[in-house]
């Protein structure tokens, strides 16, 4: 069963709609938001609420429901 | 004996204005171990900030150089400092020992993984100022495995992170990792470093979030140290230099996590 949900760019507060099984995973989700916004390489992270979401967790463990919107992070590694 | 109160006494006092903090424990700061890895740009900040609060005793790491382009970000190095290729990890310990004589700022320069796993064991809280995910991996699982407070802060533009990972329960920096974070595990996202190849990325970097960053960090080791315990981060910042957003998050605990399954 497909759900909708929402990623939103925390750079630029855009969002895409996207439709996914419950057995695709967070990190699936960061890699298909970031490439259709032809991020530069670089980390990310996914966050629904005050959470950040686990990458190898699937949307059913990770408690994402239909029509959530989840926001995706750079992740800044530089010192 | 009577006490002698003289006029304007207070304002000789180094730090009149921190003794005023009341859940800051001056002399716990001033006895705390601080290991600071990384002495670019937040390595700068946080030395800054250390040896202002009342830190004394403090060991820097870093390997490289001081180059032409760290000059916009950090406070310590000069042209001078890049002509003739002097350490970071001595020259940030210099200035800190400028700002605070009372300090003993000890430079270490080395990769963090060559050095001694006692290092962590030797120190109350360490500092992640790093520009790569290999070394901060490691950072995190030798605290972590040491029993120590790790705080590791992370920028790129105006974007920046603080992570505190509190052994021997919580969330660690490695249980907020995905695959995103193992695609570029080994690259270094420097600008600087003679052993930095050209194809590795440089990234923008400027000083007001290097010094809101450092500034997080610092301010949680002080909390460390004063033993508030319920008011260290719960375990992550994250700031957006755009919008002006600092906002907390969580970071939940991965069983699968290598440095919980380690212990």
């Amino acid at each position: 069963m497909t759900m909708k949900i929402k990623v939103k760019n925390a750079e630029t507060g855009a969002t895409v709609e996207m439709e996914l099984e419950p057995e695709n995973t967070i990190d699936e989700v960061i890699e298909s938001s970031a490439g259709f916004w032809g991020k530069d390489m670089g980390a990310y992270v996914l966050r629904r609420g005050k959470k950040v979401l686990r990458g190898g967790s699937n949307l059913r463990e990770a408690g994402v429901r239909e029509e959530d919107v989840l926001e995706l992070i750079p992740d800044p590694e530089g010192g | 004996m009577v006490d002698v109160l003289r006029v304007g006494s207070h304002d000789e006092d180094r730090f009149d204005r921190s003794r005023r903090i009341g859940w800051l424990d001056l002399e716990a700061v001033s006895r705390a171990r601080v290991l600071v890895i990384g002495a670019g740009a937040i390595g700068n900040e946080v030395g800054k900030d250390l040896a202002l609060s009342g830190f004394r005793r403090m060991t820097i790491v870093d390997m490289d150089k001081v180059v032409g382009s760290n000059l916009n970000r950090c406070l310590f190095f000069s042209s001078e400092h890049a002509l003739s290729g002097r350490n970071k990890a001595e020259v940030v310990a210099e200035g800190i020992k400028g700002l605070f004589p009372e300090s003993e700022p000890v430079p270490v320069v080395s990769r963090v993984q060559a050095l001694p796993e006692s290092v962590f064991k030797d120190h109350d809280v360490v500092l992640g100022c790093l520009d790569n995910i290999e070394a901060r991996v490691h950072c995190n699982s030798h605290s972590y495995a040491s029993g120590k407070v790790y705080i590791d802060g992370g920028m790129e533009g105006l974007m920046g992170k603080v992570v505190v990972a509190r052994p021997p329960d919580g969330a660690c920096l490695q249980c907020g990792m995905n695959r995103s974070h193992a695609k570029i595990a080994s690259l270094r996202f420097s600008c600087t470093g003679r052993d930095v190849v050209f194809h590795e990325p440089r990234l923008p970097a400027e000083i007001t979030t290097t010094s809101v960053i450092a500034a997080i960090m610092v301010r949680e080791a002080l909390k460390v140290v004063s033993g508030k315990h319920e008011m260290i981060v719960a375990n992550a910042v994250y700031y957006d230099g755009f919008r002006n957003i600092c906002e907390e998050l969580e970071i939940p605990l991965d069983p699968a996590c290598p440095v919980h399954v380690r212990t």
